[in-house]
């Protein structure tokens, strides 16, 4: 029976991010929540379960802020989790955070069968921790999946390129990133809520875990993408819908 | 040694990458080299537009993923010492880049949107979108090689030079890919593809039934335009193709006008249509984050306000 890895990230949630006066990003208000595509992830982790047996290990690494995340991971059915967890893992690059992950996999849990992570993260949306996690591992990855299952010792997936579906087979264990169409995430009832506070988790400080590389990227400024454009409004009689044709037409839109 | 390589599936991307990389090879004053494996008689093309040189390696087999390619561009890599690498932002080049990045313990700037070279202080300065499209980063590598994917269409290609000389090197055949492909379904259908539509009129959130897109589709045709939708329509109801959606995890759109049908505005459908020249919305929600990035927004019910548009624009 398979051991499935699924990894997630503790996000902003982008809809309460505000800009400050100098265009600057301005987060004094803002929610965490579990990255939407590691949602779908963590879906598709339970529905092979469902099917196969085995167990459902969640993975994410962040500050000790994220602790929330875990009990909401859990409430989507995983069945153990394991945090990296530091002051010193909050805003990593890609390439650390795939450092950490692989980390705690090679030290904690060994064998597995299959990773799942999101195709991208909610707040960077980089879209590399699931395949250089593979690489660190020496592992196949099979990125931007619609449709995965797992046949004797192998991982069938159908992946999303621009000429169409490409369906590939890899020997387990592999990692496969997955798309947000793949599934609908489950939306945790106050049951799953109390049973996810009885569910074991491994925390592992920086102390116990290898150091991770310094970071490789430097960002030298983060800027609200603004589009300004002011937004002349009208009413949907037919003087304003004839008012609006009429303005789309001077600006030559029609 | 160094240089700046580029890497892509498809010829017309390593053309717009090509234009790109020669000005930046200019500026820094270094060669410029592509990685083609599927079109080997491209090589003339590719130096005309800037190529220094052409790496030719093998052509994997059919049922060979193209990530046989990593361990031949890593062993170059390692044996050249690249300045930059820029990856096509296309599916399968996307995962090989992060990958390589791995194995040659190097940065990478996802999705990159802007590049350009800071000659005091030497280094190549990438701009890409976070949090959704909400933000725009600008990330500069801290050490060599600078990577980063570019998604297709970014860059516009350059003139071709037919005078122009480079050379073309054969590489070693790529070991055997851990990845098997089984099949390619390839589309069967045709789908437009809206990215060059002069106008689009998207369908959002606020159509109750898949019928009422012929709402949309009237009203694309009126405007000889094309149809495109967000997230929800064509992943949550799929009553459209993906290739549709526009946004972050869709396509980028950069049409004269964009008509917004029903569209919140969230930042990730936002971001793919931050390049239309003229956006207009229709919301019943005059609060909605779509009418502060519009040029102009009607605020009403769609299922009144867009037969009203059908009719004035059939009278007019």
């Amino acid at each position: 029976m398979p051991t499935i890895i699924t990894c997630f990230k503790w996000v902003v949630d982008e809809s309460y991010i505000r800009q400050g006066t100098a265009g600057e990003l301005d987060f004094s208000v803002v929610d965490y929540r579990i990255s939407d595509y590691d949602r779908n992830a963590i879906e598709e982790a339970m529905r092979l379960k469902a099917i196969y047996g085995g167990e459902v290990l969640a993975l994410t690494a962040g500050v000790p802020e994220a602790t929330k995340s875990i009990k909401d991971a859990l409430s989507r059915g995983p069945d153990r989790a394991f945090f990296a967890v530091d002051p010193s893992f909050g805003g990593l690059e890609p390439a650390q955070t795939a450092a950490l992950l692989a980390a705690v996999v090679k030290a904690h849990i060994t064998p597995y069968d299959l990773i799942l992570c999101g195709e991208g993260s909610g707040d960077l949306y980089a879209q590399q921790v699931g395949p250089r996690l593979a690489e660190h591992l020496g592992i196949p990855s099979i990125s931007f999946v619609q449709k995965v299952d797992i046949q004797e010792g192998k991982v069938i997936a159908e992946r999303r390129v621009e000429e169409g579906i490409e369906v590939v087979a890899a020997t387990l264990p592999a990692l496969v990133t997955v798309l947000p169409d793949i599934n609908v995430p489950r939306i945790p009832g106050v049951k799953d809520t109390l049973m996810a506070s009885k569910k074991p988790v491994l925390s592992l400080k920086k102390e116990d875990l290898p150091p991770i590389p310094e970071p490789y990227l430097q960002t030298l400024e983060m800027k609200t993408a603004k589009l300004s454009r002011a937004c002349e409004k009208f009413g949907s009689d037919d003087a304003e819908i004839n008012r609006f044709l009429n303005a789309l037409r001077k600006k030559a839109a029609i | 040694m160094g240089g700046i390589w580029i890497v892509a599936e498809k010829k017309e991307h390593a053309l717009e990458l090509l234009s790109i990389g020669r000005f930046l090879g200019n500026k820094m004053g270094t060669n410029l080299s592509v990685f083609s494996w599927r079109d080997q008689d491209a090589c003339f093309d590719y130096i005309a537009h800037g190529a220094d040189e052409v790496l030719l390696p093998t052509p994997p087999a059919a049922d060979q993923s193209i990530d046989v390619l990593l361990p031949v561009i890593a062993g170059e890599a390692q044996m050249h010492h690249p300045d930059a690498i820029f990856f096509s932002a296309t599916a399968r080049c996307k995962d090989l880049a992060a990958r390589l990045a791995a194995r040659l313990s190097a940065g990478l700037c996802s999705n990159c949107i802007g590049l350009s070279y800071d000659e005091g202080a030497k280094n190549i300065i990438m701009e890409r979108l976070a949090y959704g499209g909400a933000a725009i980063q600008k990330v500069a590598c801290r050490i060599r090689p600078v990577m980063a994917t570019i998604p297709p269409g970014t860059f516009a290609r350059g003139d071709s030079d037919t005078g122009r000389k480079g050379q073309c090197r054969e590489l070693p055949a790529p070991p055997t890919s851990a990845l098997k492909i089984i099949e390619l379904k390839k589309r069967t259908r045709e789908i437009k593809d809206i990215t060059e539509a002069r106008v689009i009129v998207a369908a959002g959130r606020g159509f109750e039934k898949q019928e009422d897109l012929t709402l949309v589709r009237q009203l694309a045709d009126r405007l000889e335009g094309e149809i495109g939708c967000t997230r929800p329509v064509s992943e949550e109801n799929r009553w459209l193709p993906v290739e549709l959606c526009i946004g972050l995890s869709g396509v980028q759109v950069k049409p004269d006008l964009y008509f917004g049908l029903g569209v919140s505005g969230q930042v990730q459908h936002v971001t793919g249509i931050r390049n239309a020249r003229v956006i207009a919305a229709v919301n019943k929600d005059e609060n909605a984050p779509i009418f502060s990035v519009a040029d102009l927004g009607i605020v009403g019910d769609i299922y009144d306000v867009v037969p009203k548009l059908l009719q004035a624009l059939n009278k007019g």
